[in-house]
């Protein structure tokens, strides 16, 4: 058993908002091994941005961690002192964010940027744009030493996105973070980028922590998937087992929505009926419960625990 | 069925600030030309969906249908008429009968007011509508499924599922005979996407609409459109029957598209096609066929002229070359 | 919130928990009452003249002393509130008001028009509002009519280029496209879509300009070119306290003072609002 370049554990995470405390996270527990590829799902709600921001500490100033630990490789980042935390990020932990027209400074070139991020390294400026140009190169981009002199505004949104990751894989981090970088890409784009991204992880052996929301991408990208829902986390496993086999209610009702997995042409497409819960007004027991079809008594009564070995899932019914 | 909307080479041209560079260099053009002859065709009880990436000027093609982007040529009959050109006062005598949901539709709405607002102001524009705005606003509410507590919010108090349906009562209160849906599930989650479109679905059925809907996600273009055309930089390069151009796609463009879509189901083996290469740019637009740089089936012609139009029993058409049999 | 008189309380809420802006409202409010009410609070006539005792320095009879014609100061400045914030009410809601409507018409209307506009309010913001206050007082004689005139026009061209950048940013939204896409006239547009979504904005950065007007008015009046004699305004009492400063410092003090107030609350209060008004300031989490 390797050390996880990053654990979660037993996370929880609220915001003091005038309708009350919003319990944000509840409980969260994810594993990242070095070299693998953790996608996670989660619609709107789930609490994926709260926990990405928990994670590189940039949390809003009404937000507040209520328990739990990240480990990255054995320190607990929540312990760390700002000034820490800061020689981590974008040296050790970086990130792609998922707008690519406004994740770039406008008004520096392409090249002064990434010999900007370079600030640790004692190399000379040549050098610095040397390398620049090779990781342009590697993420796809051509005549990277023709872009290092453009500005932001003069490339495209995928482009924009390939040279937002080669800056987070410029200092050849553990872990890259990217939350939905592809979403705001065309469907071709897409593919490109994140078959990209499986190369140059093989390459540089960084381990990726993944989020969105589009399944396919997920599927094809990630090694393994944590599934969430409101703010937990409610099934986790392998690709092939959470998406073939999918243990948790939520994540078989997802899974049959998905309008490229339905065969027969429909005019009537399935949907999870109700609403997400409010997470300031959380009913008791499974937090999924008022819009699953399969519940049992004890549903509404107890919170499902998050059992399993490798494929987990927080299910009273299907777990265990 | 009758036919709704006939359009025929529509083209719309929009004027680029140029700057002093423009007045120096006669070659920099002071214009783009977004859509470059688009025909189509669209019935009443039927939906046509309009496939393309960004930049293939879908959005500009549903603005003109409306009369609010400048139409440089091509002819639009509604209902038979042919309506007049000209920017603004083209569609003005029948405006009511084509509405748009748009694409963002919390930004749609006037900020500042209700949705009990929003809803009449269809009502207090063409006051022979109705002669009580605020009970037909309530009517058009329970229409899309939404309780009267929505009444009294504001946009930015709707979420995004809830503010689509507020877009779609609005464009239903003129009682239009056309309705162009510009990305109704985009931005929003998997499981409630079918609300909108299955929404869409009865209302069509109840009241005999048209719908063109423009999406850039395949998915669901098979289980909500008879028919779909492809757009790439302002043209069709493919159209006709969605259930033929999914089983049998005869451009390249087309083929590539529907290969681009990444499978849930981890053993499904990815025939993907490799496109290569940009998007060109609308200021320089390329001779011939414009798909001609990133194209894997390209030939010398393909650079010279812009194939014609060819097609199978009328019921799927392109525009290429080297078509795939 | 989901009412106008919820988001105003929520409004004052928010001003409470600032303590500049509630320092702001008081001496807005407290500079208010005082001018409405000044016939009640003044202890003296302002203009009554008692030669005798002239220049004094404050004592209980006369707070803040007697200027050079032995007139209460107290009084003058109380009345001279009434002064100032009469410019300032007609001055700033009638430049705002047909600022408003020429920059939306510059905004929202053809090329042409904005264009011609554009070089209207370029050329009127090009003068200097002394030299034309001089210029037109030459034509018509010292009052304080023409000083408010002059203020109206040089301000009218400030809000103008306002409410026109504003409305050009408004004008290509969808919120606004989907209204022409309904067939809603230009009037209607303006009217009831692009005036709600800029007036916030507008009214504090009016309210801002409070101190600027009062700060003119007070200026063309030292200088001879607003009101006349014997009328109190801040600015004819800190004239006639310049010339006789060597004897008394306090009318220059007791016409300056309320000046300053005047600034300063209604900056604080201005900027307040403007920090609360802002939704781009708020950073909140949890909202998804």
């Amino acid at each position: 058993m390797t050390t996880p370049v990053l654990e979660i554990r037993d996370l929880s995470v609220s915001y003091h908002t005038d309708r009350g405390l919003l319990r944000a996270l509840r409980n969260i527990n994810i594993q990242i091994h070095p070299g693998r590829i953790i996608g996670i799902v989660g619609e709107s709600g789930c609490g994926k941005s709260t926990l990405i921001s928990t994670i590189i500490r940039l949390l809003a100033p009404n937000a507040q961690i209520e328990g739990g630990s990240i480990l990255f490789r054995r320190n607990d980042l929540l312990g760390l002192d700002p000034a820490a935390m800061r020689a981590l990020r974008g040296n050790e932990i970086s990130m792609v964010f998922q707008d690519p027209m406004t994740s770039l400074n406008p008004v520096m070139t392409i090249g002064r940027q990434m010999t900007d991020i370079q600030y640790r390294d004692n190399r000379s400026k040549a050098e610095k744009l040397a390398r620049a140009a090779s990781l342009l190169e590697r993420v796809g981009i051509a005549d990277p030493a023709d872009q290092l002199s453009r500005y932001p505004h003069h490339l495209s949104g995928g482009m924009r996105q390939r040279v937002a990751i080669a800056m987070a894989l410029m200092t050849e981090p553990a872990l890259l973070i990217a939350d939905e970088p592809t979403t705001a890409l065309d469907a071709t784009l897409e593919v490109q980028i994140i078959h990209r991204l499986q190369q140059l992880q093989q390459d540089f052996g960084c381990a990726i922590l993944f989020i969105s929301h589009h399944l396919g991408v997920i599927a094809e990208l990630c090694d393994e998937v944590v599934v969430m829902y409101a703010g937990e986390v409610v099934e986790s496993g392998t690709t092939r087992d959470v998406f073939l086999k999918p243990r948790h209610p939520y994540t078989r009702r997802l899974l049959e929505c998905d309008p490229a997995r339905i065969e027969q042409a429909t005019r009537n497409l399935p949907v999870i009926a109700g609403n997400l819960p409010d997470l300031a007004n959380l009913p008791g027991g499974c937090v999924f419960r008022p819009r699953c079809d399969e519940s049992i008594d004890i549903c509404t009564r107890e919170r499902p625990p998050l059992d399993g070995v490798d494929h987990c899932t927080a299910c009273h019914v299907t777990g265990q | 069925m009758s036919e709704l909307l006939k359009v025929r080479d529509l083209r719309v041209r929009y004027p680029v600030a140029g700057g002093m560079a423009s007045m120096l260099d006669r070659n920099r053009r002071s214009y783009v030309d977004v859509v470059h002859g688009v025909s189509l065709d669209i019935e009443r009880g039927e939906t046509l969906a309009i496939v393309g990436e960004s930049g293939s000027g879908k959005t500009t093609l549903a603005l003109a249908l409306c009369g609010l982007a400048p139409v440089l040529d091509g002819e639009v009959r509604f209902d038979g008429a042919v309506l007049p050109k000209g920017n603004d006062s083209y569609l003005r005598p029948d405006r009511r009968r084509v509405s748009l949901m748009f694409q963002d539709p919390v930004g749609s709405l006037s900020p500042r007011m209700t949705v009990r607002r929003l809803l009449g102001e269809p009502f207090r524009i063409h006051s022979e509508l109705s002669d009580d705005p605020d009970r037909s606003a309530l009517e058009l509410l329970s229409l899309v499924g939404l309780s009267t507590d929505f009444a009294d919010r504001y946009p930015h108090q709707l979420s995004g599922g809830q503010a689509r349906r507020v877009c779609l009562a609005r464009a239903l209160a003129q009682k239009p005979d056309l309705l162009i849906a510009d990305e109704p599930t985009a931005g929003l989650d998997v499981s409630i996407q079918g609300e909108v479109l299955n929404l869409l679905s009865e209302i069509q059925q109840e009241l005999g609409l048209g719908i063109m809907i423009i999406t850039h996600n395949l998915n669901i273009v098979r289980h909500v459109a008879e028919q779909m055309a492809i757009m790439y930089l302002g043209r069709f390069l493919e159209q006709g029957l969605s259930e033929l151009v999914f089983q049998q796609p005869r451009h390249p463009y087309t083929a590539a598209l529907l290969a681009a879509n990444p499978s849930t189901n981890p053993d499904a083996k990815a025939m993907r096609i490799d496109l290569s290469g940009e998007v060109p740019s609308l200021l320089q637009r390329p001779p011939g066929c414009e798909f001609h740089n990133r194209c894997p089936r390209v030939q010398a012609e393909c650079r010279e002229s812009f194939p014609a139009r060819e097609s199978s029993n009328g019921k799927q058409a392109w525009n290429c070359f080297h078509a795939l049999p | 919130m989901s009412s106008r008189a919820g988001y105003l309380s929520v409004t004052l809420a928010s001003l409470r928990k600032d303590p500049l802006g509630m320092m702001g409202l008081i001496i807005v409010v407290v500079i208010l009452l005082t001018s409405i009410f000044a016939s009640q609070l003044a202890p003296h006539d302002p203009l009554e003249v008692d030669v005798y005792n002239r220049l004094q320095n404050p004592t209980w009879h006369h707070w803040l002393g007697t200027d050079q014609l032995g007139r209460d100061v107290l009084s003058r400045v109380l009345f001279g509130g009434r002064i100032a914030l009469k410019v300032a009410l007609v001055a700033i809601s009638v430049s705002l008001g047909i600022g408003l409507l020429l920059g939306m018409m510059a905004g929202f209307g053809p090329v042409w028009l904005d264009r011609l506009l554009v070089v209207c309010f370029d050329t009127l913001r090009s003068f200097p509002t002394i030299m034309f206050a001089l210029a037109i007082v030459a034509l018509t004689g010292p009052s304080l009519n023409t000083v408010i005139g002059v203020i109206i026009i040089t301000s009218i061209p400030v809000y103008a280029r306002i409410v026109r950048t504003q409305t050009q940013a408004l004008r290509d939204n969808d919120f606004i496209l989907a209204e022409r896409a309904m067939g809603a006239s230009t009037s209607r547009i303006l009217g009831h879509h692009i005036l709600p979504n800029i007036a916030a904005p507008l009214l504090i950065l009016a309210s801002m300009d409070v101190p600027a007007v009062v700060g003119m008015e007070a200026g063309l009046s030292f200088l001879g070119l607003g009101v006349s004699p014997p009328t109190a305004s801040w600015g004819s009492i800190l004239n006639d306290g310049y010339s006789y400063l060597r004897n008394s410092p306090w009318p220059i003090i007791a016409g300056g003072i309320p000046l300053i107030l005047v600034t300063l609350g209604f900056t604080f209060l201005g900027e307040s609002l403007r920090d609360i008004l802002d939704p781009k300031l708020r950073r909140k989490g949890g909202e998804t």
